[in-house]
């Protein structure tokens, strides 16, 4: 038996190369699978959630597709939501409740809508359709249904421009401070270099307070600049700048010199373009930390509701309606969808920029 | 089937990474005490035939046998031979005794006998005063020797060295060589060399395995080979500087050069207004500054080396000669010189680049300077 | 608007209008050179520097727009964080803030017992809670996620297809944010959520399986061969176990101890944590190989087969009914935390996973083919060649992670929102919530907060300094 079963699964080779199927593969991808359901599953289950009626998301319906239950105009009486009936020889009736639901309800046909019998309650069944739930996007972003506090093309005016032109701020003078520690030797090189680890070293939790008193005196207390500017400036992004910045060899500059270019020239027009490996990781992780930040937002814009991020918008709205999941996953759909269409497009470029910088 | 016992046997050995051929079915045998060479330009497989063998890849078709004992399924940790790696790849965060003594723990040796080949091993190799240092603080040449004792305590069937000297500088490359030369003295184990330089492979080896494109070009001692080579591959590999090559047309017994010589060369076969190659030696072609000779070159460039000069000189056709001579000869460049060949070194490639047989008689080129 | 503000406006217009001019007085700008001129522009002040101080000072000019910004927006708050820490009052204005000295330390210190946050003042009660909090989370996160984040990297490391599919799909919430992630889970593990109704359904499965007849003797047949197969496989090839086979057979085993639950025998609980250190113990061994592994293997199956003789399968499966769980909210059963610590690794484990990576493929892997010649086993060559050598990279992992969760504040504020009770109340949320959500905000007290959690987190900075010396001298 066991013969039988080392032939089929033999290939060629020995056993520390051969590259038949074993045991220890098997463990490897189970292990994979299971870690990919496990953060797959809960995005996913979001995402099939968002797009069910009010009904079955209130009701905790766990059934993936959206199912929703038939409703029709009935003559006289209006709007009803369908019932199948089923009686005791297996025929299956249209019908819709008359009265409240009772152990024994009153229902009606949907041709004879003025007979009304009473049925058992668990013959009852709601007829259902797949219907994919629009309204739970369209309300909110549309204003319709009395969903105006979710703004949403201002948050996400707001989120945008935060998340570029922070990024652009941030790839400049970076890239200048890294131009300068790597490029050049000058008195004070070393201080500089140690002042910026030094910001390394300070996270950003414990200068909440003081901050808050330094942004408030620069009038930039409540405006979008109050985000964007204190976290311009990234001692990791002049780090990594300043790293890759090193491989370029003196000699470009030289050569530049000597054909009369200003050094501020030298700079965008040589260092900049060669260094655009490192930027653009530095581009990624600056719009993932801007696109992302919360607790600095909160603080800085939290009493202006026109100067909501998209972090901040779906935070209210979810406090303000914490009942209507419905409306709540969906905006948690559209925050979501952005970062990861950015990330399906560019996760390798991500993956291995972040892996090679090894930084946050 | 040969009763006799080889170090190692390959048979039809076959390799290829996907839809890419590296080895093209090779056969082999390697003697007991063999120093054995694979010699080869990049890309020739040598590396990967060496792989092979100590079973870090595994060939697509084939039989490896060591000491008649087939060993395809055997992992490179139970077949008893030990390697030194192009990179040394010393573990670099252990002792230069833990490095040598890991791979005995592993086979759990008793510490005593470990200390004692430890030892020996640093003794032979003059390591015994780094063997607490860690492979960062050591020289190339340190790391080479560390590499080379980590596989000597094992005491194996085979040495495997991958280009063990190609991150070596000039000097202590030279060094290296005789030492592992002596090594092979001393131990008399088996070793097989991989490298890409024809100069190791001519002073170090009993044995020289050309290899070119996965396939064996030619085996043999490292004279044969320099003497004898089988075909025009062979012959402008081995030796340096290399072999020339003049274009001509072997009519009967009759060699017609594009550069104007005609010369008899003793073939054992005529040929019949073929197209065929002249390989002839730097060091046999013959020099006369008066200008006398089979034909006329001019000098376009000349190194001196005081003990030897190389004359670089091209033929009126455009075709270019390479002269070595034993001797210091005042020249200028432009100058034309009379050179003479001696049909008895020639060695003359067919159409298919393979060397064609001289008669018996006349097949004396053994013994070349 | 402030002194600040217009000194700001004052640079801004300088620079625009300074530039402009001192540009077209000393260039000539072609039309069709407009991008050009604009970049001139934007960096009018290096160009001014150069043109004044020479090369010499252009280094300077380009730093500064960087170090101002540090300067304004890091250090001065750092500093200013004292300052603010030794006044009293809930102005805006720093000028107006009365300097108390060290009386907000002191409150915040007025404790009967340090141990125990409820023996002190008010500030003291928060502050301790949400430090003691932290530090519980720090000490339960950052193990876990240090540990699985090093095992995804070594299983993604191996020769494996699809490895950047992966690591993508590994790496992929930490992208998400906060917010998304909070609304995520929360519905997630709301008490009808889908989490619960798995699992209802999934016990509810069990008990009726175990309600079969027969059930008992066909879990018996079946765990037996399973146990048989499984066995024999970790035992055939060669001379060494299997360890791969092995690991199957442990958590076999494991499962077998906890449902024969030998610690009743004395009266006892904790059957499950006994199968699982006995599981780790069997796999130890059997991976340092030799004789002794075989023998353990086999000691160990005939125990499994005693063990599965005892097992009334019927009622170790039923298991009653399903009381659905609300995670987030039910006080005193550290489900909450659980799911924080949970959620935490969920979404940062992937960022770690990839720096070991990274560490992990910087092994050459000469080092690896060199121990296979040299004999070495598997888990030997673990233990002796990967883990020293990742292990500078796992330090670096180890101490980021630590200052990142120590610092933890979305994800719980906005989950669990420090409840139920106080049970996940962390350290920044105290800071944030006395500065600024309280009606009567008290700045001196957030600062004073800040300080200490300053002064802890510069306690592990130094201690990563220290190893990653110590390392470096090795």
């Amino acid at each position: 038996m066991s013969r039988i079963g080392t032939f089929l699964t033999r290939t060629k080779g020995n056993r520390d190369t051969a590259d038949r199927f074993g045991m220890q593969d098997f463990l490897a991808y189970s292990y994979l699978l299971f870690g990919v359901l496990i953060v797959l599953v809960p995005v996913a289950w979001t995402f099939f959630t968002s797009i069910k009626p009010e009904r079955a998301v209130d009701n905790f319906d766990t059934r993936l597709l959206p199912y929703a239950q038939v409703e029709t105009d009935i003559p006289g009486v209006g709007e009803k939501p369908v019932w199948i009936y089923t009686d005791e020889t297996g025929t299956e009736t249209l019908v819709y409740k008359a009265g409240p639901t009772r152990s024994v309800t009153d229902v009606a046909t949907l041709d004879n809508p003025d007979e009304v019998f009473g049925v058992p309650r668990d013959t009852l069944e709601p007829q259902e359709v797949v219907r994919i739930a629009t309204e739970n996007y369209l309300d909110p972003l549309l204003k319709r249904n009395g969903q105006e506090n979710f703004n949403f093309p201002t948050y996400l005016y707001n989120s945008v421009f935060v998340t570029v032109v922070a990024t652009l701020i941030t790839l400049l003078i970076n890239a200048m401070a890294a131009f300068a520690l790597s490029k050049y030797r000058f008195r004070g090189r070393l201080t500089f270099t140690i002042l910026i680890v030094a910001t390394l070293l300070i996270p950003s939790s414990i200068i909440l307070v003081s901050l808050f008193f330094v942004v408030w005196s620069f009038g930039i207390f409540g405006s979008l600049w109050g985000v964007i500017i204190p976290a311009a400036a990234t001692p990791t992004g002049v780090f990594l700048l300043r790293q890759y910045m090193l491989t370029i060899p003196d000699e470009l500059l030289e050569a530049a010199r000597m054909d009369a270019a200003s050094e501020w020239r030298i700079f965008w027009r040589i260092v900049l373009p060669l260094s655009l490996p490192a930027l653009s990781v530095l581009a990624i992780l600056s719009v993932i930390w801007r696109w992302n930040d919360f607790l600095w937002p909160l603080i800085v814009l939290i009493s202006d509701p026109n100067a909501h991020t998209l972090q901040l918008g779906l935070t209210q709205f979810a406090g303000e309606f914490n009942t209507d999941f419905h409306y709540i996953l969906a905006m948690t759909v559209v925050t979501l969808l952005p970062i990861t269409l950015v990330f399906v497009w560019l996760q390798r470029f991500i993956t291995t920029g972040i892996a090679t910088t090894g930084l946050k | 089937m040969t009763d006799q016992t080889h170090a190692l046997e390959l048979r039809q050995i076959r390799k290829s990474f996907g839809a890419v051929d590296v080895i093209h079915g090779i056969d082999l045998q390697i003697e007991e005490g063999e120093f054995v060479v694979f010699v080869g330009p990049s890309g020739c497989g040598k590396s990967t035939l060496l792989r092979l063998i100590a079973g870090l890849d595994d060939p697509t078709s084939g039989d490896i046998l060591l000491q008649n004992r087939r060993v395809n399924n055997v992992p490179a940790s139970e077949r008893g031979l030990s390697m030194v790696f192009q990179s040394y790849a010393l573990y670099p965060h252990m002792s230069v005794r833990a490095n040598l003594s890991f791979g005995l723990e592993n086979i759990n040796m008793p510490r005593a006998e470990i200390n004692a080949r430890v030892d020996d091993a640093a003794k032979l190799l003059q390591i015994d005063q780094l063997l607490d240092r860690r492979p960062g603080q050591l020289s190339g040449g340190q790391r080479q020797r560390v590499a080379i004792g980590r596989a000597i305590v094992r005491e194996p069937i085979i040495f495997l060295f991958d280009e063990p000297l190609s991150n070596l500088d000039a000097e202590l490359r030279l060094q290296m060589r005789v030492e592992i030369s002596n090594l092979h003295a001393q131990l008399g184990n088996t070793m097989i060399y991989v490298t890409h330089d024809q100069v190791e492979a001519m002073t170090m080896a009993d044995r020289i395995v050309v290899l070119r494109g996965g396939r064996i070009e030619q085996v043999g001692r490292p004279l044969d080979l320099y003497n004898h080579p089988a075909n025009k591959f062979v012959a402008g590999f081995i030796g340096a500087p290399q072999m020339n090559f003049l274009n001509g047309v072997l009519d009967g017994q009759t060699l017609r050069l594009d550069c104007g010589v005609v010369s008899d060369v003793p073939v054992a076969r005529p040929g019949t207004g073929d197209k065929v190659t002249l390989g002839v030696r730097p060091e046999a072609i013959g020099v006369s500054l008066d200008g006398h000779g089979d034909d006329q070159v001019t000098v376009q460039n000349y190194e001196q080396l005081g003990a030897i000069t190389y004359i670089y000189a091209a033929f009126d056709n455009g075709e270019t000669l390479t002269v070595q001579q034993a001797r210091q000869i005042p020249l200028q460049r432009g100058q034309k010189i009379g050179v003479t060949f001696d049909p008895t070194y020639f060695h003359i490639f067919g159409p298919d680049e393979v060397a064609l047989e001289f008669s018996h008689a006349s097949d004396t080129k053994d013994g070349l300077r | 608007m402030t002194l600040a503000s217009s000194l700001m406006l004052g640079l801004l217009l300088a620079w625009i209008g300074g530039g402009a001019i001192w540009l077209l007085t000393t260039r000539r700008y072609r039309v069709t050179q407009t991008g050009r001129f604009a970049m001139d522009l934007l960096g009018f002040p290096v160009e001014l520097a150069q043109s004044l101080f020479g090369r010499g000072g252009v280094p300077y000019a380009l730093l500064l727009p960087n170090m101002l910004i540090f300067g304004l927006f890091t250090f001065s708050p750092m500093i200013l964080n004292f300052y603010v820490s030794f006044t009293g009052g809930s102005s805006i204005i720093l000028f107006d803030r009365p300097w108390i000295g060290l009386e907000k330390y002191a409150e915040i210190f007025t404790c009967e017992d340090y141990l125990v946050p409820k023996t002190c003042s008010n500030a003291g009660y928060n502050f301790f809670t949400g430090l003691y909090n932290t530090l519980w989370f720090v000490a339960i996160q950052v193990p876990i996620m240090c540990g699985v984040a090093l095992l995804t990297a070594l299983v993604v490391n191996r020769n494996i297809k699809g490895r950047g599919f992966w690591r993508a799909m590994f790496f992929y919430p930490v992208m998400l944010s906060p917010v998304v992630i909070a609304n995520i889970w929360n519905w997630v593990l709301n008490r009808k959520g889908v989490l619960n109704s798995t699992l209802g359904e999934l016990q509810g499965g069990l008990n009726a399986l175990a309600g079969l007849t027969g059930f008992d003797m066909m879990a018996t047949i079946l765990l037996a061969v399973i146990l048989i197969v499984v066995t024999e496989r970790a035992l055939r090839s060669g001379q060494e176990p299997s360890l791969a086979w092995t690991t199957v057979f442990a958590v076999i085993f494991a499962l077998l101890v906890t449902w024969a639950n030998p610690m009743s025998l004395i009266e006892m609980g904790g059957s499950f944590w006994l199968g699982c250190v006995l599981a780790l113990g069997l796999l130890w061994v059997v991976a340092q190989g030799g004789r002794t592994a075989r023998i353990t293997l086999l000691v160990a199956a005939a125990l499994s087969a005693v063990m599965l003789l005892s097992i009334q399968f019927s009622t170790v499966f039923d298991m009653g009914r399903y009381r659905p769980n609300n995670w987030l909210v039910t006080p005193n059963t550290g489900w909450p935390f659980f799911w924080l610590v949970f959620v935490f690794c969920w979404s940062h484990m992937g960022f770690y996973m990839l720096i070991l990576l990274a560490g992990l493929q910087a092994i050459p892997r000469d080092l690896y083919e060199a121990a296979k010649m040299d004999s070495t086993k598997p888990f030997r060559a673990f233990r002796k060649i990967t883990l020293p050598l990742v292990m500078p990279t796992l330090t670096v992992v180890i101490v980021l992670s630590l200052i990142r969760s120590f610092q933890i504040f979305d994800e719980v504020y906005l989950l669990t929102g420090g409840g139920p009770g106080r049970e996940t109340y962390m350290i920044v949320q105290n800071i944030y919530e006395v500065a600024f959500t309280n009606s009567q905000p008290d700045y001196g007290e957030a600062a004073a907060g800040s300080v200490l959690m300053a002064v802890i987190i510069a306690v592990f900075t130094f201690f990563q300094l220290w190893i990653t010396r110590r390392q470096s001298e090795l």
